[in-house]
């Protein structure tokens, strides 16, 4: 692709004009907004939180500008069929990880696109129990969200809406939620086994809700199970934020710049109130004026980015006067356990995902563990897999290629685990610079005791499983993978405890907003991005709600 | 190896719609890869191709995947992973030190260069890398995280991200516009990789023609 | 394609053929009846309405078998007969639809008899591929698992081919008067067929408004037909919904055409979307239904 088509290279949200996602070369019109003029929200990352975000103010009368470090991409036409070549998506900016367990970051947790880590993620879309809000006073661990789980079912409902999750018609756990927007997707091989193992054990299991359309929707056709949805869809069939709030953000009158780095967030020495944020974009330094500033470049780049602010004021970084900016990092737990079939389970077709069960987080009985965790199956495409069996059981060389050939009958469950918060699992600055001359994170996680024996409880429920499920031999487990990241700015009722309120906004500067998988003060055993999403939505109605009463 | 899918090609199904344009570019760039490294100094690149022919011996009687260029390439491009283990360098650094340690490591050994040993003394050292079992570190890094988190990572990575690797363990390969139909167990599309069945490599090997 | 699809393919082609060879000949082999066991004019054109009804029916059958059944890879060596009972269908019906003459064919009525047997046995059939998967009877299973009203077109094509064979015998279609019988039949037959596409129009999320139409226009038209055999009050109702009808099942099957084209990939992706896409020969069931209701009105104009 010639250097002035490359998206990477040259930003395509400018000239007034934004990528329509669903027209080969399409354009529509963007309002563009100067800097030297205050916006109302500048909103740092497009992802599940600051998409939604920046859509959803939009539409309520706001002036909104969106920055993200990554490109804007044309699924149609920049989405090629290749593990490596789609690296792209992921961060591949610098990061140190270390700690007892230092995590593997990429693919599982870390995006770079307009659109952010909706782009690369596997669409599975969950509900948090209810209980989990209140996860202290109600379950016994943790710490309670000063949300009530009635006003995020609500939420969540509008969330699904919004994306068309293809779901069951009646969803075997927690309380009664609205029917799916669209139907569930047939179960695949690899899903079928699960199915089988979980009614042979006598536990429920359900098709997977997922944001990737089960029938035509609008201008996305349904998915064709080309089993590629980590690598980015090129279907379009993926409800990613590119192709839902990103759109309608744009329709709305924001304006989204791509391949913008904030690297700083800038306040008034006299009010300490945010002005605005320092990006980099095409080569040079510039500075938008911004009424509110909101935050959302998920658990790893917000606490860099507010830590990055540090001035004379703050020296700690901003809203960081509990000292909480950065710690708490939970990941999930994402062990799996795998096996081969004599049949052909060839799990690349359809995504990973198809089916699971929420068995264990909602049955408490049996448990030597706080929190809970989901299982669900899986279909890596072959580089994925050829690291996770050479990694975990150590193979190479004939003995590697020799189990590679039997690819085509590997079947598996992994699980999305919940990991309790630490304060000393953090994220911190270190004295490396990235290409902006800002520093780069250093991401210090171990698993605790509690981890510990949630994960050693979920290898043998994933195991009987698949020995329930007839046919699957040679079992083996993946003991090195971790999914997501939350918790480096949590939200609480106590300034103290807490870096920003229910609201999502800071305590320390009252136009600072934290909007991304950052502020969970409890992470679940559920993939993260539909709460996320649930959360930005009911921040933008409070947003509306405070400007309503002159409270902003 | 007898190859369980014999004749299958995802090549073959270039001009098919389970292919698009992007993809095409992709893989061709990646098919067209200089063999010559651009990064590696020459004994280093010597290093590096005896090291893959243990990690990833490859049959011969075909063309072979060329994996150690693809490295350098990678290596040529800085394509880091967006993070690395602290007690890492970044991967170039990574690289080097490590080619360096094996290469010095078969001179301690063996008085000889990594590539100038026979394929059981190759094996040897590496086990012995991944064990642990070299001593000191490798000015800083350690080798057996090197070998689990870099060298074999890499190596598989490079070598299963190849059209000539898929078709190896039948991967459907790329897969747009069209994705696929029949998702059941023992069930494939007529662009799938067809399996031969013990005795049923002829029927195999015929419907593995037609999927282009 | 796959040895099965040819196999499959050749079966269905020798059994239309072999079953309009029968009845031909059957037709040529007899001696001519004697005018006064003739039918009466108006039960010959019912007989033939309802054979071009039955066409029409054992053709989509026939249509959607061989795609279904290829998308199953013929797992099953019987998944193979449908398709042959199907094309030997749709021969006996064409040649009863284009015969001239009045007499009934035991040919044709044996091909419609295994019609009917085979689609009942296909329903068994598919209801055991439904119920032995993880779930059993649930939605997702309905959705996914072999359709449970498909073969019913078999059997209906069977019954109606088979009714046309009694009218032209002449002979009582079990002591009832032959309008009102297969009035009823169409009327449980678009019922049935309307219950088919709510399901899979439930799937669909009934993601295009039009979707509701074939939910909602076949049973009213169902009620209406029902009423116009208790009373004559309702006849110009009933046929004016069952000509509607006529033109819902083809421009349904326009529908579904557009649906396979706005798949990704379009018409281009063929090999995917014709079978994964809307199905192409689902809505002509109701063409065929309507035009079965349409003799079963004239005929009970006639009985009147």
């Amino acid at each position: 692709m010639p250097a002035s088509d490359d998206p990477q290279l040259v930003p395509r949200g400018k000239g007034g004009r934004a990528p329509d996602p669903f027209r080969v070369g399409g354009w529509v019109p963007m309002r563009e907004y100067r800097d030297d003029e205050a916006v109302d929200f500048a909103v740092v990352g497009t992802g599940a939180g600051g998409g939604t975000l920046a859509c959803r103010l939009a539409e309520l009368g706001f002036t909104v500008v969106g920055f993200d470090a990554g490109p804007w991409w044309r699924p149609l036409e920049d989405f090629a069929s290749d593990e490596t070549h789609q690296q792209k998506l992921y961060w591949t900016g610098e990061r140190i990880c270390d700690g007892n367990d230092p995590l593997v970051l990429g693919a599982n947790n870390s995006g770079r696109s307009v659109g952010g880590s909706t782009v690369h993620f596997a669409m599975v879309s969950l509900r948090f129990r209810p209980e989990w809000f209140k996860s202290r006073s109600r379950l016994g661990y943790g710490a309670d969200w000063p949300l009530d789980w009635r006003e995020m079912w609500d939420y969540y409902a509008r969330a699904e809406q919004a994306l068309k999750i293809s779901g069951p018609v009646t969803y075997p756990w927690g309380p009664k939620r609205p029917r799916y927007p669209y139907r569930a997707h047939e179960l695949n091989a690899a899903a079928t086994v699960l199915a089988r193992g979980a009614e042979a054990l006598g536990i429920g299991w359900a098709p997977t809700p997922l944001a990737t359309v089960s029938a035509p929707r609008s201008r996305s056709p349904p998915c064709v199970y080309r089993g590629f949805c980590v690598q980015g869809c090129s279907t379009n069939a993926k409800q990613s934020a590119l192709i839902t709030w990103i759109p309608r953000a744009v329709a709305a009158g924001a304006e989204i710049r791509d391949l913008a780095m904030v690297g700083r967030v800038e306040t008034d020495p006299r009010t300490g109130l945010a002005t605005g944020v320092h990006y980099c974009r095409e080569g040079r330094w510039r500075f938008q004026r911004a009424r509110h500033v909101v935050v959302a470049g998920y658990a790893i780049e917000t606490p860099r980015l507010l830590l990055n602010s540090a001035d004379s004021r703050h020296p700690d970084g901003l809203a960081n006067s509990s000292g909480l900016v950065g710690r708490n990092l939970m990941v999930q737990a994402n062990q799996a356990v795998y096996g081969t079939m004599d049949e052909a389970v060839r799990w690349y077709k359809g995504p990973p995902s198809l089916s699971l069960t929420e068995h264990w987080n909602y049955e408490d009985r049996g448990k030597d563990f706080f929190g809970g965790y989901c299982y669900m199956a899986q279909g890596p495409l072959p580089a994925g897999w050829a690291a996770i069996v050479a990694g975990s059981r150590g193979l190479w060389g004939e003995a590697l290629r020799r189990e590679m050939e039997r690819y085509n009958h590997a079947v598996g469950l992994k699980i999305v685990g919940e990991v309790m918060p630490d304060e000393d699992n953090r994220v911190t600055l270190s004295d490396e610079t990235d290409e902006y001359g800002l520093r780069i994170a250093r991401v210090t996680f171990s698993y605790g005791d509690n981890d510990k024996r949630l994960i050693r409880h979920s290898l043998r429920a994933m195991r009987e499983c698949l020995e329930a499920a007839g046919g699957v031999r040679e079992l083996w487990e993946e003991r090195d993978d971790t999914a997501h990241l939350n918790g480096t700015a949590r939200m609480g009722d106590d300034p103290r405890r807490s870096v920003v309120d229910a609201d999502c906004r800071s305590w320390d500067v009252r136009n600072l907003w934290i909007c991304d998988g950052s502020v969970f003060p409890t992470v679940g055993g559920v993939n993260p991005s539909l709460t996320i999403q649930a959360i930005a939505l009911r921040t933008a109605d409070r947003i509306a709600a405070l400007a309503a009463r002159g409270e902003l | 190896m007898s190859g369980r899918y014999p004749g299958y090609d995802v090549l073959a199904k270039r001009h098919t719609p389970s292919w698009n344009e992007q993809t095409r570019q992709v893989i061709d760039r990646r098919l067209a890869l200089p063999r010559e490294p651009r990064f590696l100094a020459p004994d280093e690149f010597a290093t590096l191709e005896a090291v893959c022919g243990r990690i990833v011996p490859q049959p011969a009687g075909r063309p072979p995947v060329p994996v150690a260029a693809m490295i350098d390439d990678k290596l040529h491009a800085n394509r880091g992973d967006g993070y690395r283990d602290h007690r890492l360098p970044p991967l170039r650094e990574a690289w080097r030190r490590g080619l360096a340690g094996i290469e010095a490591e078969a001179r301690r050994r063996h008085n000889a260069g990594f590539a100038e040993l026979d394929a059981a003394e190759q094996d040897a050292l590496l086990r012995a890398v991944q064990e642990g079992r070299i001593a000191g570190d490798w000015e800083g890094m350690p080798p057996a995280l090197f070998f689990a988190k870099r060298l074999v990572f890499d190596i598989v990575t490079a070598y299963y991200g190849h059209p000539t690797a898929w078709n190896e363990i039948g991967f459907g390969g790329p897969a747009s516009p069209r994705g696929y139909v029949r998702m059941e167990f023992d069930r494939r599309d007529p662009w799938e990789a067809a399996e031969a069945a013990p005795g049923r490599e002829a029927q195999a090997r015929r419907d593995n023609a037609r999927i282009g | 394609m796959p040895e099965q699809a040819k196999s499959a393919a050749g079966l269905a082609l020798t059994s239309f053929a072999v079953a309009a060879a029968a009845a031909a000949l059957e037709n040529a082999w007899r001696p001519p009846p004697s005018a006064d066991a003739a039918p009466a004019p108006e039960r010959r054109a019912a007989a033939k309405r309802l054979n071009g009804a039955a066409a029409l029916l054992a053709g989509a059958a026939l249509a959607d078998s061989a795609t279904e059944h290829y998308r199953g890879a013929f797992h099953n060596k019987i998944m193979v007969l449908p398709l042959g009972v199907a094309a030997q269908a749709l021969g006996a019906s064409l040649h009863g639809a284009a015969a001239r003459g009045h007499r009934a064919s035991s040919a044709r009525g044996l091909g419609h008899a295994l019609a009917l047997v085979t689609g009942i046995a296909g329903t068994g059939f598919h209801l055991y591929n439904l119920l032995k998967r993880p779930g059993g009877w649930s939605w997702l299973n309905l959705f996914y698992a072999a359709p449970l009203g498909a073969p019913v077109a078999l059997s209906l094509s069977g019954m109606l081919g088979g009714l046309a064979e009694r009218l032209r015998a002449g002979r009582s279609l079990f002591g009832r008067l032959p309008g009102r019988l297969v009035a009823r039949l169409a009327a449980l037959g678009l019922v049935g067929a309307s219950g088919e596409a709510a399901l899979f129009h439930f799937r669909g999320a009934y993601h295009n408004p039009a979707m509701v139409i074939p939910v909602t226009v076949p049973p009213v038209a169902a009620a209406l037909l029902l009423a116009a055999t208790l009373s004559p009050r309702w006849t110009g109702a009933a046929r004016g919904a069952l000509r509607l009808l006529t033109g819902i099942g083809v421009a349904g099957a326009a529908f579904h055409a557009y649906g396979i084209s706005r798949n990704m990939g379009g018409w281009r992706n063929w090999s995917q979307n014709l079978l994964n896409g809307p199905p192409l020969p689902a809505p002509p069931a109701f063409t065929a239904l309507a035009l079965a209701g349409l003799a079963a009105l004239k005929l009970i104009e006639r009985e009147r």
